[in-house]
């Protein structure tokens, strides 16, 4: 502990010196816009640099692969995959791209993109878009616009991870329940609780944490038909009626004895493994899952517990970095990379995530190579995207806090989502004077 | 003061230890001082010194009187205005800030005792002639080794409320199975000091163990003589001979454990809501997730502060008490 901490107090300090340096040299070149005249980059050849998180699973297989068939493809472009941390990303990118010395092409998480953009890292994508003949229809609703901020495109879609149902189907058999009707409704699914409850098994466990605590409780607000923000996101809105609902259902889940309390990180995914609970609201990553090829599971769309159909997803998009003397010409071959692998992306679910481009999509090919992500593609109609924001990801951990505080008895909901609303608050007002509007 | 300064410092901001030449500098006032020689072979540490941990602080002194922004081409001097957010009720960061120091405040106080007296009685032990000697000092030392990454991961499996194997072995002899060890107050805080202890304690007893090693055998005899037993003994001899020993450990596990950020990073995820953020958590948080170095670097001099004055008080206390045995 003694030395990791001496390292990042280094790290510290040589980053806040270094962004002294290039802060005091650098030009503040902000909202830039990219041109790109066409789909088929015919410019001199160039080298592009594609920064991602894509450290685990299939992707380090699968990634290289598919760059190397677009580098055979494409004689003038060479594109070089470099995958690091998330962290890392979010850490270094900044200073890379001021410096000059970022990447032409990088995917980030939805909520990432318009901390981007606001500190003009990001090349403005309306014109991108145009030439690559996107139009909103060529993703799911609501995708090409959760690349949007502050009017101008940003970000262009490349893959969608929603929230799901993901149930034991001999625990459900053992108990009674009926494991070909599982319930998608809030009154099958409160009876098949209780009938799993007769049978001595805590049908939902629910946790406080990010995963999946927090996506439940934003699926479930959403369903009661509230929001996390207001339209401008200027103010919280997580602590409405919809909310106050929301956290109760979860809470009265232990309350009822459908679920134990103080289920820690990660304890119920494990326990639905286990064979100790039937139903676990996760993403679609877990499809990947090599733990469950030992059990009879399904995964299904969250039910319907509040008064519409709404569910949980992030997203992944692609951004052109606004690099210091950015090269029109890697940007204009970086908008080619990008179709491709948008038009390549049919082997993307191998890493648990759905491709976000509809054709693909929609190619019966992909459920027939991956079942089991049917159902996460009907939910896409109803999904919501992450806010958007600078500095969002900062406000949203408030939520986290107010789960967390209600799961483990510590505030009521309403209180906890009251204090936590007031803190984001705090935050986004914080936000406003930092990044600006 | 100056043994206060060599050892404080660095330990806040990163260095290697130089305290074994502090002491040994200490231990023999009559030698003679070639002091142009010894500055020759200090200048490369004393280069790496200035270039990575003075000329860092003094430039982080410096964030925490702006307004510092990573997205703004100038930054505005605005005094301590940083400084007097966080003394200031209801500012944005007053609040967690404070939450977090005493986050770090409860978890020192918990785990440091159990840190000095456990290390101790292991040591003393170990210094017996058992069999097997060095292969327990090994076990005690082994956990050490492994990254704080590894070893949060495993108590986080082996401390899982319900399918943990300590709930499942309480369990077994009739205790509660469903202690909420990484999810609620009060367990949390046993987990984190329990998980620390078994994690350095290791380092402490082999520091501890060379002290030990350097008390003349002649002083146990000569107490054995006078009719001291091993209690005696160890209170009379043990004890005043490990005094140099303990003063360095003692303040070394005091500013580690004030630094600790892995375990509650990994283990509780700062969890139930907030309580087990501590102070590193929320400096790294603000600092290197949210950009807001300015805040971040003001709360890191006030942490400093606070370990500074603990340190010289420690060095204090331990100087008076030598000077009275020796009188």
């Amino acid at each position: 502990m003694k030395k990791r901490f001496a390292a990042r107090a280094i790290a510290v300090a040589v980053t806040a010196g270094l962004g002294l340096a290039l802060t005091a040299c650098g030009s503040s070149s902000s909202g830039g816009g990219g041109d790109v005249s066409s789909a088929d980059y015919t410019g001199p050849k160039v080298t592009i640099s594609f920064w991602n998180g894509w450290t685990g699973g299939a992707a380090p297989v699968l990634v290289p692969k598919l760059i190397d068939k677009f580098n055979s493809e494409h004689k003038n472009i060479v594109v070089k995959d470099v995958p690091m941390e998330w962290a890392d990303i979010a850490r270094k990118m900044p200073l890379a791209v001021k410096a000059g010395k970022g990447p032409d092409v990088a995917v980030g998480h939805g909520d990432d993109i318009a901390t981007y953009a606001a500190q003009g890292l990001v090349l403005k994508a309306d014109s991108i878009v145009k030439s690559l003949g996107y139009k909103a229809d060529d993703f799911p609703e609501g995708l090409l616009d959760a690349g949007k901020y502050n009017g101008s495109q940003y970000a262009v879609p490349w893959s969608i991870t929603p929230l799901g149902l993901y149930v034991n189907k001999d625990v459900l058999q053992a108990a009674g329940v009926d494991p070909n009707s599982i319930p998608q409704d809030k009154d099958s699914y409160l009876a098949a609780l209780e009938k799993l409850k007769a049978a001595g098994v805590q049908g939902e466990w629910v946790d406080g944490y990010v995963f999946t605590g927090t996506f439940e409780f934003e699926s479930l607000l959403w369903q009661y038909g509230g929001d996390l923000f207001n339209k401008d996101v200027s103010k919280a809105t997580f602590n409405s009626d919809a909310g106050v609902k929301a956290l109760t259902w979860m809470t009265d889940l232990i309350k009822k004895g459908y679920s134990p309390a103080d289920v820690a990180q990660d304890g119920n995914i494990n326990a639905l493994i286990a064979g100790k609970t039937a139903f676990n609201w996760n993403g679609v990553w877990q499809t990947t899952n090599t733990a469950f090829d030992k059990l009879k599971w399904q995964a299904v769309a969250v039910p319907q517990i509040g008064d519409e159909k709404a569910v949980w997803s992030s997203s992944t998009h692609w951004m052109f970095m606004n690099n210091k003397g950015q090269d029109k010409n890697k940007t204009a071959a970086a908008a080619t990379f990008v179709k491709w692998m948008n038009d390549n992306s049919a082997d993307w679910p191998k890493t648990g995530e759905l491709p976000a481009k509809n054709s693909v999509r929609d190619d019966p090919k992909l459920v027939q190579t991956y079942p089991n992500l049917k159902p996460f593609l009907d939910e896409l109609p109803y999904a919501h995207y992450e806010p958007i924001a600078p500095g969002i990801t900062t406000v949203e951990a408030t939520i986290t806090v107010a789960v967390n505080e209600a799961i483990t008895g510590k505030k009521d909901p309403k209180q906890a989502l009251d204090d936590a609303a007031a803190k984001a608050d705090t935050l986004l007002k914080q936000n406003k004077e930092k990044y600006g509007d | 003061m100056t043994d206060t300064a060599s050892i404080v410092a660095p330990r806040e901001t990163g260095a290697p230890r130089p305290s074994r030449s502090g002491r040994k500098a200490g231990r023999r006032p009559g030698a003679p001082r070639r002091t142009g020689v010894a500055y020759i072979f200090l200048v490369p540490f004393l280069i790496l010194f200035i270039v990575f941990v003075l000329a860092p602080a003094v430039f982080g002194l410096w964030i925490s009187l702006t307004n510092w922004s990573p997205f703004r081409a100038t930054q505005k001097f605005i005094g301590l205005q940083n400084y007097i957010d966080l003394f200031t009720p209801g500012s944005a960061t007053s609040g967690d800030f404070w939450q977090s120091m005493a986050a770090t405040g409860i978890f020192t106080l918990a785990s440091v005792p159990f840190l000095l007296i456990i290390p101790l009685l292991i040591a003393v032990l170990l210094n017996q002639r058992i069999r097997a000697g060095s292969f327990f000092r090994g076990v005690f030392f082994a956990p050490y080794v492994l990254g704080v990454a590894v070893i949060s991961v495993i108590w986080k499996y082996l401390l899982d409320t319900q399918s943990g194997i300590i709930n499942h072995l309480l369990g077994m002899i009739g205790l509660p199975d469903n202690l909420p060890w990484t999810v609620d107050v009060p367990w949390v805080w046993v987990t984190l000091a329990g998980v620390t202890v078994w994690w350095t304690m290791g380092f402490n007893t082999v520091i501890i163990l060379a002290g030990l090693k350097g008390i003349s055998p002649d002083l146990y005899e000569a107490a054995a003589l006078d009719g001291a037993g091993a209690w005696r003994q160890f209170i009379s001899v043990t004890l005043p001979g490990l005094r140099q020993v303990m003063t360095f450990v003692i303040t070394i596990t005091i500013l580690a454990s004030a630094n600790m950020f892995g375990q509650a990073f990994l283990i509780t995820k700062g969890g139930p809501g907030n309580t087990t953020r501590t102070a590193i958590m929320y400096i790294a948080d603000q600092g290197l997730s949210q950009n807001n170095l300015a805040a971040a670097a003001a709360m890191s001099y006030v942490l400093f502060a606070f370990l500074a004055i603990i340190s010289i008080i420690n060095f204090r206390l331990q100087r008076e008490r030598a000077e009275k045995s020796a009188s």
